[in-house]
């Protein structure tokens, strides 16, 4: 479990996190949603200490990151983090030769499953195929935790459709996934659980299918109550 | 396998229905093996968890069953089947009743119409075949 | 230890083109250099001895001989080992920010490496460390080099020969860059070791704290340089030598290594706990 404890965070004077509380578990996909500008991108970068909090705690697996952590959980973060005259194969190599978890077959599955030419440089991908890049390269790693920010935005739909299928598939077995994203109509079918965000605090957190079940609710019906109250 | 799921129902419970339609147009026969619940969710594109849920929910009710590691198979029970039919019947009469209901019509020509309306779906459909 | 030789060897890699551009500049450079000066003071040779018709000892006499260590203060030869010197200062800069900026995010993939992230910033000070020493040990060769070029153009009677050694010490910044006695290349090397260490400290709080990070960095980069200086600016105020020159040394060298210890605590404790992506 990802346990994010209270944090809070400020940019200058301008306080971005005002204690935001949450947790994640393995095997569930958990949505942080929230209009841009909530510090969405922010609680990930912290939760991988790419980034300090002023207070509150974050725990993996009731442990605080630490080097060997970067071989059990694996952040996809909106642009891509390799060096764009590398090639996918080149790329893929750079993994291989520092991450333990480094999974050949399941990366070689993802090759294909996304239809990549290994050849191809990083920085003559389109759009679609760098974000498909970033994903090969966090999913192929034998991690619990995933997290990925708006792997959806700024794709064409096509591109859209074969990420969301990720999720479905063997490529994300019974790992723990935390997904950023405004738009949640490409997803909602497939999340178990929401985190609502705004202002920096976290306003409202429920189970999908148990929103559906006592309140006959969508996600975007509870957005729409939380947002525009 | 496509299914239109709607946004406010809990996914399972329509993953259920689904099922449930399947088995009393007998698109689905007693004993068939089912999809895992990799594989359905793939196809439905909605979360593993979620038909995790389904199947269970169906275990439960008897619709399908599981012998030991191998996949689930939907029920050889004649019973359960009848009353999957008599359910899903039940609640198409309901739902045709009330919307019914609120239009008044006199129950006579009501029952004169749907007999009508009915032969002819059917000749259309004998038509077709 | 194995992610820090590889991260130092590609690290290595990334700068490996323009290097090359480096060392290729420098030698083609310094090539013409010998031949551009020795072809003058055999042009003016010939004029003035063979057209105006001076003697031979009159000639030398006036112009004096020719000398390796006259090349030496041509641009030809400074130039390029001026360009390396700024180009490595500044890499020493890019090679950190380049992680950064540009629309590549590779800070991201570094920072999460699953191993220490001050292997990171080791790698990186070893790899300029590596390439300083390589353009000095390509300086030498050409030297050599173009000492022989020069021999076989100017004939001997016109040159004063020197051997590679004599004009490295003859000539004060190449006394620098080359040092001729082990305990110079030591002193030198980990004075340069340790400017690098807490010039990396000063980008890292920049990195870590943003504008504030700015006066921090340049003020810990203060700091540094007076605690280093310190001992030499005492004697020089107070006009008495208190120390022996061994002495001098042996404190100086406790004082880089501790200075080079702060600066390797704090990266280590920026990069864990207050870096941003």
């Amino acid at each position: 479990m990802i346990e994010v404890k209270d944090i809070t965070k400020k940019f200058g004077r301008k306080q971005v996190l005002k204690g935001v509380s949450f947790s994640a578990n393995k095997g569930e996909i958990t949505c942080l949603i929230g209009i841009n500008g909530v510090g969405k991108t922010t609680i990930l970068n912290a939760i991988m200490a790419l980034t300090p909090i002023n207070k509150g705690q974050i725990l993996i697996d009731g442990e605080k990151i630490k080097k060997e952590s970067f071989d059990k959980l694996t952040f996809i973060p909106d642009a891509i983090t390799v060096l764009p005259n590398m090639t996918i194969a080149d790329s893929m190599q750079f993994m291989r030769d520092y991450y333990k978890s480094w999974n050949e077959q399941r990366a070689t599955d993802l090759l294909q499953f996304f239809k990549l030419n290994p050849t191809d440089k990083i920085a003559q991908l389109s759009k679609g195929n760098t974000a498909k890049v970033n994903l090969l390269l966090g999913l192929a790693l034998d991690v619990d935790y995933i997290l990925m920010d708006e792997p959806f935005s700024g794709i064409d739909m096509f591109s859209r459709e074969q990420i969301a299928d990720v999720f479905t598939s063997h490529l994300i077995e019974d790992r723990g996934v935390i997904i950023t994203t405004h738009e949640i109509s490409d997803i909602e079918h497939l999340i178990d659980k929401v985190v609502l965000l705004d202002e920096g605090v976290v306003i409202k957190q429920f189970n999908t299918e148990e929103v559906r079940e006592m309140e006959g609710k969508s996600v975007v019906d509870v957005m729409r109550e939380v947002y525009q109250s | 396998m496509k299914v239109n799921f709607n946004n406010r129902d809990p996914v399972y419970v329509q993953v259920v229905r689904h099922f449930k339609e399947q088995i009393a147009t007998n698109k689905l026969e007693p004993g068939q093996e089912i999809p895992s619940r990799r594989e359905l969710a793939g196809q439905l594109k909605i979360n593993p968890n979620t038909v995790q849920r389904a199947y269970k929910e169906m275990e439960e009710q008897g619709l399908i069953y599981t012998e030991r590691n191998l996949p689930s198979k939907i029920t050889r029970d004649e019973e359960m089947l009848q009353s999957v039919r008599e359910e899903l019947l039940l609640e198409a009469v309901h739902a045709f009743i009330a919307s019914v209901h609120s239009i008044q019509v006199p129950f006579d020509e009501l029952v004169e119409l749907l007999r009508e309306k009915y032969e002819e779906a059917s000749d259309e459909k004998g038509g077709q075949q | 230890m194995k992610s820090y030789l590889k991260l130092t060897s590609f690290e290595l890699s990334r700068f490996f083109k323009l290097y090359l551009v480096l060392i290729a500049i420098t030698i083609i450079s310094q090539i013409i250099g010998v031949i551009v000066y020795s072809n003058s003071y055999l042009n003016e040779m010939n004029k003035v001895i063979y057209e105006e018709q001076m003697p031979k000892a009159e000639f030398l006499e006036v112009y004096g001989r020719s000398s390796l260590f006259n090349l030496t203060q041509t641009l030809w030869f400074l130039g390029p080992i001026a360009l390396c010197i700024v180009a490595l200062i500044f890499y020493v800069f890019f090679i950190w920010y380049r992680d950064w900026f540009g629309k590549n995010t590779f800070i991201y993939r570094l920072l999460m490496l699953p191993t220490a992230r001050i292997n990171v910033f080791f790698a990186k000070a070893t790899s300029i460390f590596l390439m300083v020493l390589g353009l000095i040990a390509l300086q030498i060769v050409l030297l050599f080099i173009e000492n022989m070029i020069y021999q076989w153009m100017v004939p001997n009677e016109f040159r004063t020969d020197m051997v590679v050694s004599q004009v490295i010490q003859n000539f004060h910044i190449l006394d620098i860059i080359i040092p001729t006695t082990i305990t110079k290349l030591i002193l030198y090397y980990a004075v340069g070791f340790m400017a690098v260490f807490v010039i990396f400290t000063g980008i890292l709080l920049e990195r870590s704290y943003r504008w504030k990070g700015i006066f921090l960095g340049i003020g810990y980069c203060a700091i540094a340089a007076a605690v280093f200086v310190l001992p030499i600016i005492i004697q020089e105020l107070l006009q008495k030598n208190y120390l022996y020159l061994v002495e001098l040394i042996i404190i100086e060298v406790i004082l880089g290594l501790f200075v080079a210890a702060c600066s390797i605590w704090l990266s280590s404790f920026l990069l864990k706990h207050r870096i941003t992506v």
